[in-house]
């Protein structure tokens, strides 16, 4: 019998719960309230929380327009908009709110996803991940992002971006998790995975980040440490798969799992395989 | 200080200063007044006014712009008197065997000159009349008599349009600017070829330039000082995407101020350049402006005010019914009333009224820029004139009563009659036609069918006084009709596109062809009576299909990423 699989990040970060009643329930003052008690790239996060949150296009344009420089609502709508495909409306957004609030990590990652849903050119990504590093260096979310926008432009720099980002974090962070990421969609596009340079690369990023000792269980964790744990068993490292999926417990990210199908039969396939069904 | 007196019923505005006496004579007339078809009128009549004024060691000159020229020079009163005094003599009197000559140098002239940034937005933005005409070649030096000449210096070049500045000691005695009585002629309306705005058309690779039109008066000053400070901040000194960032503002004889502002690119930073100037002006319209920008404008512009500085300027207004100002005082006083307030209000205005130029392919509509119109909406109802020849976009041109119509796949271009500013007519039977609206037709008969019939029933329908003779073209210049190209050379084209398409399609084809092989060689086993053996080829078919269709999979999964 396997233990329960909680996808909800709900399940892990309990402001996602807190966020989305209060989305639900059009309280603003509550939205506010958790979001700016959060750190930075938490906050970050919690913006998705709007993504997925249907319904709310009127509730919050009716927040921005009794405060036109309330960046919080920018980004959530920005982010809710995008998530709904309709980059140019969010796009609409986000250069307001981006000039009204231009030292807002949230807006910034939220500019970069929609550079790519709207193919803006190489040059204007990297010039809003440079607005991005200058009030944060090592924003994975925003990192994330702007890795996905050259994943599909030009997968040197995608490569050459991801190491450095990596390089560059400190040691037992999030950002590490870029190399994963980047070799996971490579392994989708092109299918290179089975290397050793890819291993010892994967093994290298992890050292800095999942396997470090002070890496901590900070908002962003679980679907860190589910990306490594995925890319550990596509190549077919399974003990350090296995390794990662007991890290994980009973929490589990639904991305980048949701590459490869349904995410809650994907993972329960592959944990499985890694574990020799133990677990 | 500036004195106002009259000299023969002409205005003069003097300042006093030291030094030599400098002098210009100012007519409310250029390029805004010429139609299409007579491009050049002005500048023409300009150069044969100084043209007696061979030598070269005086310091004059003469200017033709968009609402004004000018002749002006700095010397000794004598030289000053003699110089003006000469110019409204030749304006009484135009050389006319110097006509030729003078035709020849403009033409050298506009050959070698350089169409900026402002031309192409003024045409955008003002189609081919009124401010658009700028952007126009001096297309009616060809067509252009000395009775022509005339009848404009007649309207013109009188004694009611005309005002002097005079900077120097005193006004000079001597001077008698003896020019013919006529009226003060106001600036045509102001046309408009840009149905919605803030608006965006497709310029040069290595630029972004915007424009905008706002009430004229120091806050339109003061705002385009700090556009430039913010721009310069963000795109030179925090971004380092542009090396030229600038922004000027130009006054207008309607009470409206022009505001132009440009930054350069490296061909592969265009996107980050419009990126940043898109946010730039963002910031400007939501009154995202810094109190301290606002102070530093008006203190540098309040600086820049001098005694004569802006006596040729307030001649301008003069001309034009605007308040003159006649200290330096008054004009500092106005800029250090403004607050930022002010310029939150004009930066409003200025961005909603925006056209933006986009370097190379980038676009602007992602960032609410609609996109300026290109082509027509409708075409017009009449003949229909097929292409001769391969035209892989099915050209087609239309021709009715009241105008015509080129049609390229779902591109159209229309030009009335009614509405063409000019038609450029090559004795070989091309026309070009340009309406009102900066939309072009060109009509080369011998691509169409009946291609003369075109020519002539455009010959009839265009008012005479709108065409412009073209000189006649080298005869291998003229288009011939392309002839189709044979099968394989199109079968090489179609692959050249679509290279990858075409491998991941073959790919998927033999992939299958193999799939379907190994199906039947076990088929054939199963239910034949062919050997074992067969089998195990069937399925080692089947599986390297199996894989072969995987690979193929994934390159079709990275051709639409991209």
């Amino acid at each position: 019998m396997l233990p329960p699989m909680l996808l909800d990040p709900a399940a892990a970060y309990p402001k996602v719960a807190v966020l989305r009643a209060a989305l639900d329930s059009g309280d603003w003052p509550a939205c506010r309230e958790t979001l700016d008690g959060a750190e930075p790239v938490e906050r970050t996060c919690l913006t998705t929380v709007a993504a997925e949150t249907e319904g709310i296009t009127d509730f919050l344009r009716g927040v921005l327009s009794g405060d036109p420089s309330d960046g919080a609502a920018g980004a959530l709508l920005g982010r809710h908009l995008a998530g709904s495909g309709d980059f140019t409306a969010a796009e609409r957004v986000l250069v307001d709110a981006a000039a009204r609030s231009p030292l807002d990590p949230a807006i910034w990652t939220v500019r970069l996803r929609t550079a790519r849903g709207l193919r803006l050119g190489p040059s204007e990504a990297r010039r809003r991940y440079d607005r991005l590093a200058e009030i944060d260096r090592h924003h994975v979310p925003g990192q994330s992002q702007y890795l996905r926008y050259l994943g599909g432009h030009d997968p040197d720099a995608a490569y050459d971006f991801a190491r450095t980002a990596a390089a560059e974090a400190t040691p037992g962070s999030l950002s590490p998790v870029l190399v994963a990421e980047y070799h996971i969609d490579r392994h989708i596009a092109a299918g290179h995975l089975d290397d050793a340079t890819v291993h010892t690369e994967l093994d290298e990023a992890a050292d800095r980040s999942v396997h470090h000792p002070d890496y901590r269980h900070t908002h962003g964790w679980v679907r860190v440490t589910s990306t490594f744990a995925m890319a550990y068993a596509l190549i077919g490292d399974d003990r350090a798969a296995a390794g990662l999926f007991g890290a994980l417990g009973d929490h589990h990210s639904a991305q980048p799992w949701d590459l490869l199908g349904d995410p809650a039969t994907v993972i329960s396939r592959y944990r499985k395989r890694a574990t020799g069904g133990e677990q | 200080m500036i004195n106002r007196s009259e000299i023969g019923g002409i205005p003069v505005l003097h300042t006093p200063t030291t030094g030599p006496l400098h002098a210009g004579l100012v007519f409310r007339v250029g390029q805004v007044d010429e139609p299409l078809a007579r491009r050049g009128v002005t500048h023409l009549i300009e150069h044969l006014a100084l043209h007696s004024f061979g030598a070269a060691d005086h310091h004059y000159n003469a200017a033709t712009g968009a609402e004004f020229t000018w002749f002006h020079m700095r010397g000794t009163e004598a030289e000053v008197v003699a110089f003006l005094n000469g110019v409204c003599a030749a304006l009484r009197n135009l050389p006319e065997q110097r006509l030729a000559a003078e035709k020849e140098i403009l033409r050298t002239e506009g050959n070698s000159r350089d169409t900026g940034p402002g031309e192409a937005l003024a045409l955008w933005r003002h189609g081919a009349e009124s401010y658009g005409s700028v952007a126009y070649p001096e297309w009616g030096l060809a067509d252009l008599t000395i009775d022509d000449l005339r009848s404009w210096t007649a309207r013109y070049f009188n004694r009611q349009n005309a005002a002097l500045w005079i900077a120097g000691a005193g006004v000079p005695a001597g001077l008698d600017l003896d020019l013919p009585d006529g009226d003060r002629q106001p600036v045509p309306p102001v046309s408009s070829a840009l149905p919605v705005r803030p608006a965006w058309f497709p310029g040069g690779a290595d630029l972004v330039a915007w424009d905008t039109v706002v009430p004229r008066g120091a806050p339109a000053l003061v705002f385009a000082g700090v556009l430039e400070r913010v721009l310069f901040r963000s795109l030179r000194q925090e971004g380092g995407l542009s090396y030229t960032v600038r922004a000027d503002v130009s006054a207008r004889a309607d009470g409206t101020a022009v505001i132009t502002a440009l930054a350069d690119s490296l061909p592969e930073k265009q996107g980050a350049v419009l990126g940043a100037f898109v946010d730039v002006l963002a910031a400007m319209r939501l009154g995202v402006i810094d109190e301290a920008d606002v102070a530093a404008v008006v203190k540098n512009r309040a600086d820049e005010i001098t005694g004569a500085g802006s006596l040729p300027g307030e001649v301008f207004n003069l001309l034009t019914g605007q308040r003159v100002r006649t200290t330096a005082e008054e004009i500092q006083a106005e800029l250090r009333a403004v607050g930022r307030d002010d310029v939150v209000a004009v930066a409003a205005v200025a961005v909603a009224e925006g056209l933006l130029m986009t370097p190379g392919r980038t676009r602007a509509d992602w960032a609410g820029y609609a996109e300026a119109p290109a082509g027509s909406d409708a075409a017009v109802d009449g003949r229909v004139h097929a292409a001769l020849g391969y035209r892989p976009d099915g050209a087609t041109l239309t021709v009715a009563a009241d105008g015509v119509t080129l049609t390229r796949g779902d591109d159209l271009a229309t030009v009335r009659f009614d509405s063409c500013a000019a038609v450029l007519a090559w004795p070989d039977g091309a026309r070009r036609l340009i309406g009102h609206d900066g939309i072009q037709v060109h009509a080369e008969p011998t691509l169409f069918a009946d291609g003369p019939a075109v020519t002539a029933a455009i010959d009839t329908a265009v008012d005479p006084g709108a065409r412009v003779t073209m000189p006649a073209r080298e005869p291998e210049s003229i288009p011939v009709p392309q002839r189709r190209p044979g099968l394989l050379t199109r079968v090489r084209w179609a692959y050249i596109r679509n290279r990858r398409l075409t491998w991941a399609v073959l790919n998927g084809l033999g992939a299958v062809a193999l799939g379907v092989f190994g199906c039947y060689a076990i088929g054939s086993v199963l239910f034949g009576d062919e050997t074992w053996n067969v089998l195990g080829g069937g399925f080692f078919a089947v599986l390297i299909s199996a894989a072969w269709l995987g690979s193929v999979r994934r390159r079709f999964r990275e051709l639409m990423r991209d």
